[in-house]
């Protein structure tokens, strides 16, 4: 493995100062567990690492005018015992009990996955169904991106290199929805999404749907969103023939690629099947009101 | 329940103290608290830093090949090409032994000189004062290639016109059997059932890759600390160094797991050229990716069966072809081949028979030893044909087994008669009983379960006359160390002889210390594999205890004035059985033994059956000392809109004559079907035109802890090996019936048999439509 120099600052305005002054010299490090790797494979060769995780900003999850925040920060392992997110981000716990081991989970930052922008990113599905939004901060200032133009391709995002991702926030999910994540993989510990998908419907009063988003790994240059099947859904009764209209409509959406973990023809069909059963399954949880 | 438990023949096991308890591994603390020094562990002052520069073609004439850039770099204090070491060849063939078609150019040279036969062979050897100086040597390596024409799958290669890996043509051995009358056989079936089955090429992963460090002494002696399944190696080092066999020496350590990849000579002579050339200190350590590229692979085969049968279930006779892929060079290719080829109609009666078998040079990575070593390629087919025999016949799997399972003085494919006792049903039905009732089935998901039987044989091959050595000795204290040239792979194996000893020699199992895989200084025990440890040295340990014990029982006869039938050894003292107050410690024991001038120590020699070859027209003859018998059941789900396969239960029931440590067995069964039942699930190292598709863990898939149930082992005991206290052997039988287990569970959730290993999702999806179109 090269040498490289490593930063430590103590507070975020150092960071974003050290950043400001360097980028894109100098690389942000999370957990690592893509930097460290890269580095080993040589795919990338880094001048200057700064590690984040002195920086107390970054951690931590918050409830915030009818919004939850999290740290970029955050690590997988968190996700999976943290109260708040117990309740008000269910999906992206499922997402973190599936996602690599229980050693890379306490390294994995949800923040690194998502600069890392990888199309099968495991945090990405429920971010983009739970509406979420990116915050960005550089010396200059903050600005926030939706998630669904935060990522842009492979390994590519919107954040410029003298910008450290400082948190993630979403509105909490209303009180007649519900939504589900699920990944097919080639295991079922530690492995990398063929395909994946997240699911997010609300139901209205009459128990129509009112709004239904439906996010997609692992089977495009980014996680996206399935926009033409979420349409159909709303207004309408979450019966299996409107579902499985969804399930194909989202296949349609898809361009997945053939690699050693799967074919697109695989991906494609395996799309159907996951938001088929994510939605079945969401419908049904989403308890009539009393 | 639909299997009962076939009740057990009367068996009587002498009572034991040491033996058949589950003691704590005299090397588990060591283990668990992370003590235990391996071989990548070391450094020395002075120390240099190897590194290997590799092909990245799998076919080519090396054009240009200019080092001198790396030598210049500071800091390189050597660089090695073929032009230093003429002729130096890895020679892996026991000459004549292992059926090896032509020996003159085929072995693999230590560093290739003009042609690569595969991608990742090695070119060049850089030692440098710090692996980063080392890494950027390789970089300065020059090298053109003329790329040649390759050849990457074994039926291609065996076409006229095909690419010819070396001269004359890429027929690298060959073997048949033939038994009875075949012809004959088949007239009499009721009807014929033909298959074809494959497997893929398969990575040891073992979790520690290959390391080591050499370094020379005053007496130019070179020592090698490194992870081996095989101290004897030190004499093919010293061929290819030219340095007379005395000069080598191998300190083996602890392995981090073996498998069959360490059996072939991995660092260690990279090593030994290192330390030679710059008179320092040298450490190599593969990463994980190098390990992958540099190491042998398993033999994919693809087999296809004829069998003849009646209407009630007998075999009338079977035609079997087998097609194995040797990859570059040959290495072990031959003899596993043989294996595959001994049991290629499995544990049953089949009176006409006719195999033959071909090992097929192509440009893909070499294969070699893997757990199973053949014979494991050959229960994935022969286990999922005894199926598809029940299904056509429309009869249980197990009755159909039952039908034709050899016995106890039945004789195997190459006429052997079985001595041992021979539980084939013992196992299988013990195996399906334990799996229980079958779990119900939800909307898409089908369940099914299944089972494989199998034979394997423990201890090498007859003809090689195979020996292993033990020293075992006294202190004056009472304690006892065992000397014994066995590597440790991690199954074991030094504990077990140690235990076997303490039994012998009532020295308690604490009070032991054992030198083991050292080819100086411990006697020479042979390699650990072919499931040969326990038997041949455990042998060796027994032997060389018992004629302690004869001294010391002597002694104590003349002391206590009783006679030896009334004495016994156990807990550290030696006492008088009728009135055991009556006793004398060991350490008592031993000094006055001592004082007489008494022998307490001794060096055994312990011997297999030796045997003549079989005939090579007819493959008759016996073969292996003995054969190890069980079974492996499973129970899957599988979902049939994603062909996503869940394990739900996995039950592994094996004679394994005699339990010396019963967790250690357990151990044996749950992590060799664990290997299978990966085999049969997910492992393949994908290799497209000879180059890995699955560099490294993240491509290449083993199972986790979350893929697997625990498989439940069920000990049986026979007591009828040929092993110390009966034992047979457990290491490489554990792993054979579990991947045809699985094969044959998920044939019977979905109806449609996958007959290419892995099973993954979308072959599953693709054979539950083809079963919908058809
Ligand atoms: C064995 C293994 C299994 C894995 N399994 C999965 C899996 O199941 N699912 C999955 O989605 N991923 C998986 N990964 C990938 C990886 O673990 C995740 O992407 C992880 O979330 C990355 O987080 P990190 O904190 O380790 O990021 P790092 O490696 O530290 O950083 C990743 C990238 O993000 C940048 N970065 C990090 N934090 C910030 C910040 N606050 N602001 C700006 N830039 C930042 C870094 O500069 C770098 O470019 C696996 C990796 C390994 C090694």
């Amino acid at each position: 493995m090269p040498e490289f120099d490593l930063l430590m600052p103590q507070t975020l305005p150092e960071a974003l100062e050290m950043l400001g002054d360097r980028a894109p010299d100098l690389t942000p490090l999370a957990g690592g567990t893509n930097v460290i790797v890269y580095m080993r494979e040589d795919r990338h060769r880094y001048k200057m690492l700064m590690d984040l995780t002195r920086l107390n900003e970054l951690h931590g999850v918050r409830r915030e005018d009818g919004h939850l925040v999290l740290g970029s920060a955050t690590t997988i392992a968190e996700l999976l015992t943290d109260p708040l997110i117990a309740e008000h981000g269910a999906l992206l716990r499922q997402a973190a009990a599936v996602f690599a081991s229980p050693l890379v989970r306490n390294r994995a930052t949800v923040g690194g996955n998502l600069v890392d922008a990888s199309p099968a990113a495991d945090t990405a599905p429920p971010l983009l169904v739970m509406n979420a939004e990116v915050e960005l901060a550089s010396q200059k200032g903050v600005r926030r991106v939706p998630m669904d133009e935060f990522m842009v391709g492979v390994n590519e995002t919107l954040r410029q290199p003298e910008e450290l991702l400082v948190s993630i926030r979403w509105p909490l999910p209303a009180t007649r929805s519900a939504g589900g994540f699920s990944k097919i993989g080639l295991r079922k510990g530690a492995v990398c999404s063929v395909v994946s998908a997240a699911v997010m419907v609300e139901k209205d009063e009459d128990g129509l749907c009112q709004s239904a988003r439906i996010a997609l790994g692992a089977v495009a240059t980014r996680p996206i969103r399935a926009y033409a099947a979420e349409e159909i859904l709303v207004g309408q009764p979450l019966k299996p023939q409107i579902i499985d209209l969804a399930g194909q409509l989202s296949a349609e959406t898809v361009k997945p690629i053939d690699d050693i973990r799967g074919s697109a023809d695989y991906r494609r069909r395996m799309v159907e099947v996951l938001v088929r059963r994510l939605l079945s399954r969401a419908a049904q949880e989403i308890v009539p009101r009393e | 329940m639909k299997y009962k438990a076939k009740p057990l023949p009367p068996v009587e096991l002498p009572d034991l103290r040491v033996v058949g308890k589950p003691l704590r591994r005299v090397d588990a603390l060591g283990k668990a608290v992370g003590s235990t020094v391996y071989a990548g562990d070391f450094s020395m002052p002075n120390m240099l830093h190897g590194k290997v520069f590799r092909s990245s073609q799998p076919s080519a004439r090396i054009k240009r090949l200019d080092v001198s850039k790396a030598r210049e770099l500071p800091g390189v204090i050597c660089v090695l090409t073929a032009k230093d070491l003429p002729d130096a060849k890895l020679v892996t063939d026991m000459p004549g032994q292992t059926g090896q078609k032509r020996r003159a150019g085929t072995d693999a040279p230590v560093l290739a000189s003009e042609v690569i036969r595969y991608r990742g062979e090695p070119i060049a050897l850089v030692a440098a004062e710090t692996l980063d100086i080392a890494e950027q040597a390789l970089e300065r390596i020059e090298i053109e290639y003329d790329t040649l024409p390759g050849v990457y799958d074994p039926l291609e290669a065996m076409k006229p016109g095909a690419p010819v890996v070396y001269e004359p043509d890429n027929i690298v051995a060959t073997w048949k059997i033939r038994k009875g009358d075949v012809q004959a056989g088949m007239a009499m079936a009721d009807m014929i059932i033909e298959n074809t089955f494959s497997v893929p090429f398969v990575d040891h992963a073992y979790l520690e890759p290959e390391a080591g460090m050499a370094w020379m002494d005053d007496q130019n002696v070179i020592h090698i600390r490194v992870c081996t399944q095989v101290v004897e190696h030190f004499r093919s080092i010293a061929r290819a160094l030219g340095v007379p066999q005395n000069k080598i020496h191998i300190q083996g350590t602890f392995l981090g797991g073996g498998f069959g990849g360490k059996e072939d000579i991995t660092v260690e002579i990279f090593l030994a050229l290192l330390a030679k050339y710059t008179h320092r200190p040298v450490r190599l350590a593969y990463s994980r990716e190098e390990s992958i590229m540099a190491h042998s692979k398993r033999h994919p085969f693809i087999i296809t069966h004829h069998t003849g049968v009646k209407r009630n279930g007998r075999i009338t006779a079977a035609e079997i072809e087998m097609i194995s892929d040797a990859g570059a060079y040959p290495y072990l290719s031959p003899y596993v081949l043989l294996y595959a080829t001994v049991t290629a109609c499995g544990p049953y009666r089949v009176e006409h028979l006719k195999v033959d078998s071909t090992s097929v040079a192509t440009n893909n990575p070499f294969t070699s030893a893997f757990r199973g070593f053949g014979a494991a390629q050959a229960c994935v087919a022969y286990e999922q044909q005894m199926d598809e025999i029940a299904k056509a016949l429309d009869m249980d799997p197990l009755d159909v087994r039952r039908a034709n399972y050899l016995s106890t003085g039945d004789r195997n494919a190459t006429g052997q008669q079985m001595k041992s006792a021979v539980w084939l049903e013992e196992t299988a039905t013990r195996a399906l009983e334990t799996l229980g009732e079958k779990t119900s089935e939800c909307g898409p998901i089908k369940v099914g379960q299944g089972f494989a039987s199998y034979m394997q044989s423990y201890g090498r091959i007859t003809w090689f006359h195979d020996t292993s050595r033990a020293w075992v000795g006294l202190e004056l204290d009472g304690t006892a160390v065992i000397r014994c040239g066995v590597p440790d792979l991690g199954g074991g194996q030094v504990n077990t002889l140690c235990q076997i000893a303490s039994e012998v020699l009532g020295v308690p199992l604490e009070n032991f210390i054992i030198y083991s895989t050292d080819s100086a200084l411990t006697p020479l025990a042979g390699t650990t594999t072919a499931t040969r440890q326990l038997y041949m040295s455990g042998s060796a340990v027994h032997q060389a205890a018992s004629e302690i014990r004869r001294v010391l029982l002597e002694y104590a006869q003349l002391h206590f004035e009783q006679d030896i039938e009334n004495l016994e050894l156990a807990d550290g003292k030696v006492y008088v059985k009728s009135d055991p107050e009556n006793f004398l410690p060991l350490a008592e024991l031993t000094k006055m033994c001592a004082a007489e001038g008494l022998p307490l120590s001794n060096l055994a020699l312990f011997k297999a059956p030796f045997t003549d070859p079989i005939d090579p027209e007819t493959g008759q003859g016996d073969i292996f000392p003995d054969f190890t018998f069980g079974a492996h059941a499973v129970e899957v789900a599988v979902d049939t809109e994603t062909g996503e396969i869940t394990l739900l239960k996995s039950v592994g029931c094996h004679d394994v004559g005699r339990a010396i440590n019963p967790i250690a067995v357990e151990g044996q069964i749950q992590g060799g079907s664990t290997q299978g039942l990966g085999y049969a699930l997910m492992e393949e190292v994908q290799v497209v035109e000879g180059v890995i598709q699955t560099p490294s863990l993240s491509e290449y898939l083993i199972p986790t802890s979350r893929d697997l149930p625990t498989t439940k082992a069920i000990i049986l005991e026979s007591g009828t090996g040929l092993g110390p206290f009966g034992a047979k052997g457990i290491g490489e039988p554990s792993l054979t019936p579990a991947a045809p287990a699985v094969a044959n569970a998920l044939t019977n959730a979905l109806g449609v048999r996958i007959k290419d290993l892995p099973l993954t999702p979308e072959k599953v999806l693709a054979a539950i439509e083809e079963a919908k179109n058809a």
